[in-house]
């Protein structure tokens, strides 16, 4: 889990070459990075418990209750049961790109969250560029999905593939456009710059229309209702995820809430001021506002109806892409007043 | 260039065991081939070697979604057979649990066809909560909430219990807002009417030609209902008036069922009001052999899912020929024609618009 | 009304004409030395019915089909194929109901052995 982004490593080969305690601080970044990463991972398994629970409530059932007080340990329980069953790949299948595409999406989702600053002064190496390398990095997941439909080698996978390249080249374009808008109103892309440019006001007061455009585009990258087109469950029975067998399924199943946590801190950080609250440690209120967010994104899973692609497409051509474009001529007005 | 495509037997979305072998071209369907038989279980041949309330159970599982409405479609075939009136009383009983088996079906339905659009299970979740209070219902009054063997020739097996009216009113009233409730849900989301409208269009002469039947023929703006046109039992005294839509769409098929729950509220209401009092248990079992006043006998029925029409040679303890047509199985016929020129998307949504029970379709 | 299956289609055309669209459904019947072959139609608009029987000899069943007049002669015909055995003549017919069923004889038939040994393709593996 020893990833570091560009400017980090050109800062730590400065270090290297002019400085001996080099050991100490690759050290120092291990422990954080992996103190953080098992934070994260606790966190995506109890949001995966809140969603459970929330989609329950809301169609009159418990959710979970037997495992563990609350059903608190039936995530754990499953995983534990699906990690126990045998794994084998399809004879039609890519053995390496299908054995490889889904543990790197996990990866690259928790090595995403820990570039994010979670505090002021943490994230991985000051970055001035920390919004674009994000967004760079999260491109990707698009392209890994649409790897392990192909490499599974049945129809299902493959359209489910083709749909999420579709799908990733209509939502990117308007999400990249809003980000461009973020970073002129805060005069920076560094995220720690941008979460302090709203002590005063959020984002989300200033540009309610790119966070709408944002929220839909961060929908449709989740692969959340209505947008869960990529593993549409009464269409594609699992598209790009039918023929993954157990072990694998596993990270799959994590990785959903993983992705959400994720998305939820990135709308977070950009639109709702961060760790910015009164009180308590700010890492608590970033936590706290990642957690709503997640909420309201569970609650549209339980009550949307899935929408066709051809809709989809038309919303992220002809609705998203013009709405994003004039929030961006509201933010250079902004800019330059 | 075509592809095609197995929705295999097992299948989150198909109701059952179906397999669909569609011809896409891109992601246009251009054919659609139906293979059943998954679940044949040979009804018609059964029925020829057991004597006649025994086959009682075998009709009902014919449709496991509404097995009363089977279960008396053949008790009326025998009670012509044997030249049998149903008593007065038992008339108004026979449509009240008709009606209410009706509401029942129509909900699971609604459950499922929104599953099949995306729905993540939550109206699933709502309409079997409702659902389960018309079985609780049906329960009081025939022991079993799932295969009733209610029937008998002459009237049901036993009278309603004391309360049942009341009981009855009040889950009505429960069923009317709930179903409001869900109307203005799915009306007011533009997802689904984007989904349902202009989807899977059945013109007026296609469906009278390829022989659909139910709501699926009232749907595509033909006014021919069982209930009003060959009336039987209750319907004609309580003023049924059939519902039709007229543009052929899954949105026009889904709007009818709709309709027709609210009509069943309203005729149950009506015949609680006009009940007459009077004695309405049937024929007990042992005096069933049928004298057999009339050797062939022809009874149509308006299940939930269409009209399911018997036609039975009877024996004196046997029947020798007993041949049905279910509704489900030519509703399926229909796929083709109804499917070419959509895209993959809509098929489910075309499925869910058709209600189909598999185990209707293979009799 | 009964009639002979030359004349068949002739019947259906005419009585199409006449306005009965809708065909309710095509049943057989297996009466031990004569198979009848049964086809109700209904007039919707005139809440009609009518009744065209044909009477087949066990031996030589066959019957031209009548899809070219209601198109929802098709399934019914598939299961008269397979149930009674009763040939189609005039186009492809495959089997609806019994696609992977290789036994012998038809099963509606009243002489029809019950319980006769039949291979599937697991029994086939099975015995080898």
């Amino acid at each position: 889990m020893l990833t570091f982004s560009t400017s980090a490593i050109a800062n730590w080969l400065v270090s290297l070459l002019s400085s001996a305690s080099i050991v100490k601080q690759a050290e120092g970044l291990a422990a954080y990075a992996i103190g953080v990463a098992i934070l994260i991972m606790a966190f995506a398994y109890f949001l995966g418990w809140i969603e459970r629970k929330i989609i329950a409530k809301v169609q009159a059932r418990h959710g979970p209750t037997v495992v563990g007080k609350y059903g608190l340990l039936q995530n754990l329980a499953d995983f534990m049961k699906l990690l126990a069953k045998s794994n084998f790949f399809p004879k039609s299948s890519d053995k390496l790109l299908f054995a490889v595409a889904l543990p790197a999406m996990l990866a690259l989702s928790i090595f995403l969250i820990l570039l994010l600053p979670l505090t002021p002064s943490t994230g991985i190496g000051n970055m001035a560029n920390g919004l674009l390398i994000v967004f760079a990095l999260f491109a990707f997941m698009p392209l890994l999905i649409f790897i392990n439909g192909i490499a599974s080698g049945n129809k299902f996978g493959e359209i489910s593939a083709q749909r999420s390249v579709i799908m990733m080249m209509s939502y990117e374009i308007p999400m990249l456009i809003v980000i461009a808008s973020i970073g002129m109103l805060a005069r920076s892309y560094d995220l720690v710059n941008i979460v302090e440019s709203q002590a005063h006001i959020w984002y989300i007061f200033l540009m309610p229309l790119g966070f709408f455009v944002f929220f839909v585009a961060m929908l449709a990258e989740l692969e959340r209702s209505p947008f869960d087109l990529r593993e549409a469950d009464s269409e594609l029975i699992a598209g790009w995820l039918t023929d993954v067998s157990a072990p694998y399924y596993t990270l799959a199943l994590f990785l959903d809430y993983t992705k959400m946590f994720l998305g939820s801190l990135i709308v977070v950080i950009l639109f709702f001021g961060g760790w910015s609250g009164y009180g308590l440690l700010p890492v608590f209120w970033l936590v706290v506002k990642a957690l709503i967010f997640a909420i309201f994104v569970m609650l549209l899973r339980a009550t949307a109806v899935r929408m066709k692609l051809d809709r989809l497409l038309r919303l992220g051509w002809l609705a998203l892409m013009p709405l994003a474009l004039i929030n961006l001529i509201v933010a250079y007005l902004l800019f330059v007043m | 260039m075509t592809t095609k495509i197995n929705i295999g037997p097992i299948h989150p979305s198909t109701h059952g065991v179906l397999r669909l072998v569609v011809e896409l071209d891109g992601d246009t369907i251009v054919g659609v081939e139906p293979h059943i038989g998954f679940l044949h279980r040979g009804v018609e041949k059964l029925a020829e070697n057991r004597m006649y309330m025994q086959n009682i159970g075998y009709m009902e599982k014919i449709d496991y979604v509404a097995p009363m409405a089977y279960d008396d479609a053949y008790v009326a075939a025998v009670e012509e057979a044997m030249g049998v009136e149903v008593k007065e009383r038992a008339k108004y009983i026979r449509t009240i649990l008709l009606e209410l088996q009706r509401i029942a079906s129509h909900l699971l339905w609604l459950g499922t066809m929104s599953n099949d659009l995306g729905q993540f299970y939550t109206l699933f979740m709502w309409t079997f909560r409702d659902r389960d209070k018309i079985l609780r219902l049906l329960q009081e009054h025939a022991g079993a909430r799932m295969f009733y063997l209610n029937m008998r020739p002459g009237g049901v097996v036993r009278d309603l219990p004391p309360d049942f009216e009341e009981n009855t009113l009040q889950v009505l009233d429960y069923i009317e807002k709930r179903i409001t409730e869900y109307e203005h849900y799915l009306e007011s989301n533009q997802v689904f009417i984007e989904r349902t409208k202009g989807i899977g269009v059945l013109s007026r002469e296609m469906a009278i030609e390829l022989g659909a039947t139910g709501p699926v023929l009232r749907g595509s703006g033909v006014n021919y209902d069982t209930r009003s046109n060959k009336p039987y039992y209750a319907y004609s005294e309580l003023g049924f008036r059939p519902q039709v839509m007229f543009v052929g769409d899954s949105f026009a098929r889904y709007k009818v069922r709709m309709l027709e729950m609210k009509e069943s509220i309203r005729i149950i209401r009506e015949a609680f009001k006009k009940i007459p009092e009077g004695d309405a248990v049937g024929m007990p079992i042992r005096l069933i052999m049928p004298q057999a006043k009339n050797r062939i006998v022809t009874v149509s029925r308006e299940t939930p899912r269409g009209e399911a029409f018997i036609y039975m040679i009877a024996d004196k303890e046997r029947p020798y020929r007993l041949s049905i047509r279910t509704p489900s199985f030519i509703n399926l016929s229909l796929i083709d024609e109804i499917a070419k020129g959509s895209r993959l998307a809509d098929l489910f949504a075309i499925l869910g618009s058709l209600d189909l029970v598999m185990a209707d379709v293979d009799l | 009304m009964k009639i002979e299956r030359g004349k068949l289609i002739e019947t259906l055309k005419e009585l199409k004409g006449k306005g009965y669209k809708y065909l309710v459904k095509i049943a057989g019947v297996d009466n031990i030395s004569s198979i009848s072959v049964l086809y109700f139609v209904r007039d919707i608009d005139n809440n009609k019915e009518e009744v065209v029987e044909v009477e087949l000899d066990p031996n030589d069943t066959a019957l031209p089909s009548v899809e070219e007049v209601y198109k929802a002669a098709d399934w019914y015909e598939r299961t008269l194929y397979e149930m009674f055995g009763i040939e189609i003549k005039g186009r492809q017919i495959r089997r609806l109901l019994l696609e992977k069923w290789n036994g012998k004889g038809a099963p509606l038939r009243k002489n029809f052995e019950w319980g006769a040994p039949y291979e599937t393709k697991q029994s086939k593996k099975a015995m080898a």
